[in-house]
């Protein structure tokens, strides 16, 4: 566990959302005594000091104490027990440009506090009981959510979802712990095999905790979204497509140039799975001595990418090295599409490929219709939209998996007449495992593994 | 402590005052045991039996561990039976039938012949304590007797302040014809400790005569008798059957109609009963829709007449008694020679002991056995001996022995009682143990002599027999593995895992060992209890890893030790409740805090948090910072 040495108490603050160019930005502040330093760097020390927990103070944050202004700014109040920390603290919500932010951390920090390590907000919330372990890690990925599905979705954890589903399972698990166990405390004389529990119980369980862990897939996709690469000829329309895809789908992250300039890549909500698109433009622009570079490189991000569009400009017709493509697109997953198809001479197109004009749109419904159904199963979408739990932390994966391995070994001891303390060992090691989920079992790896994967601010 | 009488005074005469006087003197203490009645030396006051589930288990663990209960149950069964064989090699165990008579008899031959021991018939009714008032300097006796030492092991079982009860038949007494032990209690109160109530019950006993035993199903014991000392290879005992008979639907219906002339259900009784060993009226009343309870009725020895009647305890008036008895098979014309009852006592709230049974309000007084609050003669000893070991480690300075739950059923009882507490008569369940499938009966010699060798009470023998035992295992296993079935054996039913190694064979779950043993050849022969512990290692393998994974996962947070007069004022962020607790229980480790009840995990996080600041020095278990535990 690396930053958690710290004392739980001392005054911390930090950016709470992301840094750049943005309308609004809040800064988190919690401690003991937080309200008071933040006092001396506020312009109307009283107001804050007179005010109820739970309310919003307007002001500004100064330089130093009596100093100028450094940015105008509302203060929400908590006061101690009713705070996300469970300590007295404040969020401070200000302009959004790098320049208000830094000035205001400078202030608190000639204020007394000092920059929060990773997960130290959400660490705090946990030891003062305010949030258990799946909110705790809900928590951290509404903030690093990237559409509004995937923030729903972890909203939805947050209520404690996931950990209402694993209790339930929990619950007849523990019922068939206790059947077993009787077993196990009396002679076989004094206590019959009557009530012994079925292998058929155990696989039931088995399968409702492995549909559980299945949702881990689902829940990645939307809490860490996807790559789809754009590749093609030269003028096969791939600047035009992916443009087509900004204005259809609302972009929300600007759109950024690649490291080297030769690609773009913009993210985009694709029925709330956030996809980072990449146009590969430009790779073969420049002149012939560049050119194995540039297909070395594109075919590095196909690689990478979860899935590719092959671009063929229908206009022209499939030359030599389209046909090797779509000659290989079983194989290779790459999906074939054939633009222009607005034009008179595109509309001979063979059986299979995504015919689509990025001149009108025609075509791309049922293209994005097909990107969907490639990148995610039928099953796992119905389990997203059905709003059942989803997961979307490795460590309840882990756990759940390692529950599911155990509840196997509990069904097949079970129809092979295994010895019954072994089975309620391999029973009670999904027990363990369940509880770990919810934070019940406090174990040593638990904090270790937890609070690793937090932000700063958080 | 030169000047002091003694090294260490042992206060009680059952099983817990049995093991701890003698594990003292056979370290080296000059032990002084002070027993009311000289003559109930190690006394089985309810069922004539020792071990059973879970229980089997802790005999064996006391043998492996130096103490004495497992040579005297050898010595005096008339009865042995391993109790479910076919629910799985952790949870099987060994159980005897006693010899009430010879064991105790015994016992007390056992005490008289120990070399340090002295015995002393009087009843101990405070302590004494050195001027500061920390530490325990010796005993006062009914009689005025003053005998000091630097510690005292408390074992006064169901004695202090003993009240039986008959129906409306009242009197001070610890057990049926002997008087309490008056005084201690209130003494114990006055130097501050938490003392409660505890009920528990005994059966009447019959006279065999009177019994028509066609009319009951006899359970004979096993064809062969397993020592439960592993000093021993071989038992030659009498066998007597047991016989099993039922209550019926008249038995419930006197009892149903007397239920107002019972003690517990009149009011008189205050303590709490054991739930999991209800007397009869618990179990007619709780149970209205059970027909029958079974009843053994088992010989309380080979030279007596008396029969036990196990499963229907009771405190209801004599008469009342007598009259349900009579409506069990074969019990039509029962005499009865010892009425049922209740007993109930004072006993310790088991928070104020640490894990090595030293009381934390006073330095080198201990406590052990029942009047911990427990039930059973297994747990009684297992504690008994726990605390003279302890007892003498203190007196030396030394780190005292503390067994894990990964290590000992009895490191299961003693981490149970002083972190939980009890509330009632404490017994021991397999269930009890995370790690069971590691605490098997047949494993306590590997999993403990050792430790009984550091300690200094591991017999030579022992230790020597261990050495041979592991050798010889080893050399089992090596066997299994290296030996592959050829086809010449040709056997018939093994035929088709030729070419297998005997070891995969022997994962087969209805292979057993004794079948492929003469496949190997020039096979001279092991000790049956050897081959038997090897076949389960192997059948088991894949269970005994996986549990060996929770085991490695459960010590972590032990090893994470919480230094003594660590100040949980200063820890913020813990709920007020879980302070309390930890400032009252003062775990020793995280993983005994995490077990206390009430005791939230975002508590435990943080107390993890700050025990992780102190880097190194705070996760490495510094014990010399730890000598009072």
């Amino acid at each position: 566990m690396q930053d958690l040495g710290y004392h739980q108490d001392d005054k911390i603050c930090a950016l709470a959302t992301g840094w750049g160019q943005s309308a609004l930005g809040v800064i988190r502040v919690s401690g003991e005594a937080s309200l008071s330093a933040l006092e001396t760097v506020f312009s109307r020390p009283r107001a804050l000091r007179e005010a109820s927990g739970n309310s919003l103070v307007y002001g500004y944050i100064l330089k130093a104490p009596g100093g100028d202004p450094v940015d105008q700014v509302l203060v929400a109040v908590f006061r101690g027990g009713r705070s996300y920390t469970g300590q007295e603290s404040a969020e401070i919500t200000c302009h959004g440009g790098i320049p208000a932010v830094q000035g205001i951390l400078e202030s608190l920090r000639g204020a007394g506090f000092r920059d929060a390590a990773p997960g130290e907000f959400t660490l705090r919330a946990f030891v003062s009981g305010k949030i258990d372990l799946t909110r705790a890690e809900a928590v951290h990925e509404i903030v690093t959510a990237k559409t509004s599905r995937a923030h729903d979705l972890a909203l939805h954890r947050l209520s404690g979802s996931v950990e209402a589903r694993v209790n339930t399972v929990k619950t007849r698990l523990v019922k068939m712990m206790s059947a077993l166990e009787l077993q196990l405390d009396y002679p076989e004389d004094e206590v019959g095999d009557e009530i012994l529990p079925a292998p058929e119980d155990a696989g039931a369980e088995r399968r409702e905790l492995e549909d559980l862990s299945a949702t881990y897939r689902a829940g990645r996709l939307y809490q860490e979204g996807i790559k789809i690469a754009l590749t093609g000829r030269t003028n096969a329309g791939k600047s035009s497509l992916f443009n087509l895809f900004l204005r259809e789908d609302r972009a929300i992250v600007s759109e950024v140039h690649g490291t080297t300039r030769d690609y773009l890549e913009s993210w985009i909500s694709l029925a709330g799975i956030p996809v980072c698109l990449i146009d590969t433009a430009g790779f073969r622009d420049a002149d012939n001595s560049v050119e194995a570079e540039g297909i070395r490189r594109s075919q590095e991000i196909s690689r990478e990418s979860h899935l590719v569009l092959y671009l063929v400009d229908g206009a022209e017709g499939m030359n030599g090295e389209d046909r090797k493509v779509w000659e290989n697109r079983e194989q290779s997953g790459v999906l074939v599409v054939w633009n222009k198809v607005d034009r008179a001479e595109a509309q001979d197109f063979p059986e299979g490929v995504f015919p689509v004009s990025a001149l009108d749109g025609g075509g791309f419904d049922a293209l994005q219709q097909e990107i969907l159904r490639r990148i995610h199963g039928d099953e796992l979408r119905m389990a997203v939209d059905s709003g059942q739990a989803v997961i979307d932390s490795a460590r309840q994966k882990r756990l759940l998996d390692r529950a599911v391995e155990a509840l196997g070994h509990v069904e097949s001891g079970l129809r092979d007449g295994a010895p019954l303390d072994g089975v309620a060992m391999d029973l009670r090691e999904v027990l363990d495992s369940l509880g770990e989920i919810t934070g019940e079992v406090t174990s040593a790896q638990i904090l270790d593994t937890m609070f690793s994967g937090f932000c700063v601010g958080k | 402590m030169s000047n002091f009488d003694f090294d260490a005074i042992v206060v009680g005469g059952g099983h817990a005052g049995i093991e701890a006087a003698l594990s003292l003197a056979r370290i080296g203490r000059s032990t002084l045991l002070v027993t009311q009645t000289m003559d109930s030396i190690g006394r089985l006051s309810c069922n004539p039996s020792i071990g059973g589930l879970s229980k089997g288990n802790i005999v064996r663990e006391i043998d492996a561990l130096g103490g004495e209960m497992g040579r005297l149950i050898d010595q005096t069964m008339i009865q042995f039976r391993i109790l479910n064989r076919r629910r799985g090699p952790a949870v099987q165990a060994p159980r005897a039938q006693a010899d009430k008579f010879a064991y105790n008899l015994l016992a007390k031959k056992t005490l008289e012949e120990q070399k340090n021991l002295h015995l002393f018939q009087d009843t101990v009714t405070d302590l004494l304590l050195n001027s500061a008032g920390t530490s325990v300097e010796g005993v006062v006796t009914e009689r005025g007797r003053r005998f000091t030492a630097g510690a005292v092991v408390v074992t006064t079982g169901t004695f202090m302040e003993g009240k039986i009860f008959i129906g409306e038949y009242v009197t001070s007494s610890g057990r049926l014809g002997e008087p309490a032990a008056l005084g201690l209690g209130k003494a114990l109160r006055e130097k501050g400790f938490t003392l409660g109530r505890l009920k528990t019950g005994t059966p009447a006993r019959v006279h065999a005569d009177s019994l028509d035993y066609t009319k009951m199903d006899i359970q004979p014991g096993d064809d062969q008798m397993i020592p439960f000392s592993f000093s021993r290879r071989t038992l030659e005992r009498p066998d007597i059957p047991c016989h099993i008979t039922y209550t019926t639907e008249e038995t419930h219906r006197i009892i149903r109609e007397n239920i107002h002339r019972s003690p517990l259900y009149g009011g008189q009784i205050v303590g709490t009963g054991p739930r999991y060993c209800p007397s009869i009226e618990d179990k007619v009343v709780r149970f209205p829709d059970r027909i029958r309870h079974q009843i053994f009725v088992e010989p309380e020895g080979a030279d007596t007449r008396e029969v036990y009647l196990n499963g229907i305890s009771s405190s209801l008036p004599e008469e009342v008694q007598e009259k349900f008895l009579r409506t069990l098979p074969g019990l039509e014309h029962v005499h009865i020679i010892r009425p049922g009852y209740a007993v109930e006592y004072d006993y310790i709230d088991p928070l104020q002991l640490y894990p090595s049974l030293m009381t934390k309000r006073y330095r080198g007084l201990f406590f052990a056995g029942q009047t911990n609050g427990t039930s059973g003669y297994e747990e009684a000893a297992g504690q008994g001996l726990m605390a003279g070991i302890n007892a003498s480690r203190y007196l030396d300075g030394a780190d005292p022995l503390i067994l894990s739950r990964a290590e000992a059923y009895i490191g299961v009882l003693i981490d149970d009682l002083v972190t939980l507490g009890t509330r009632e008569p404490y017994r021991m369940f397999t269930s009890r143990a995370e790690y069971r499938l590691c605490l098997r009966h047949d494993s306590a010699d590997m999993r403990l002599t050792d430790k009984a060798g550091e300690v200094g009470l591991a017999r030579p023998e022992a230790l020597a027999a261990l050495t041979e035992k592991r050798r010889g295992m080893d050399e089992i296993k090596e066997l299994l593995r290296a030996t592959r079935l050829s086809a010449d054996e040709n056997r018939s039913h093994l035929e088709r895992f030729n070419g297998r190694t005997l070891e995969q064979l022997l994962k087969i779950p209805e292979v057993e060992v004794d079948e492929i043993l003469p496949l190997i050849p020039g096979y001279h022969g092991f000790p049956r209890e050897w081959l038997r512990q090897a076949e389960l290692d192997i059948k088991y393998e894949g269970y005994i890893a996986r549990q060996d994974l929770q085991i490695r996962r459960f010590e972590k947070m032990e090893k994470m030790k919480i230094p003594e007069g660590f100040d949980y004022n200063r820890v913020e962020g813990i709920s007020h409740e879980s302070r309390e607790k930890l400032k009252s229980i003062r775990p020793v480790s995280l993983g005994q805090a995490s077990r206390i009840s009430g005791v939230r995990n975002s508590d435990i996080a943080v107390l993890m948090v700050l025990l992780n600041r102190k880097g190194p020095a705070g996760e490495g278990n510094d014990g010399s910072e730890n000598p009072a535990l």
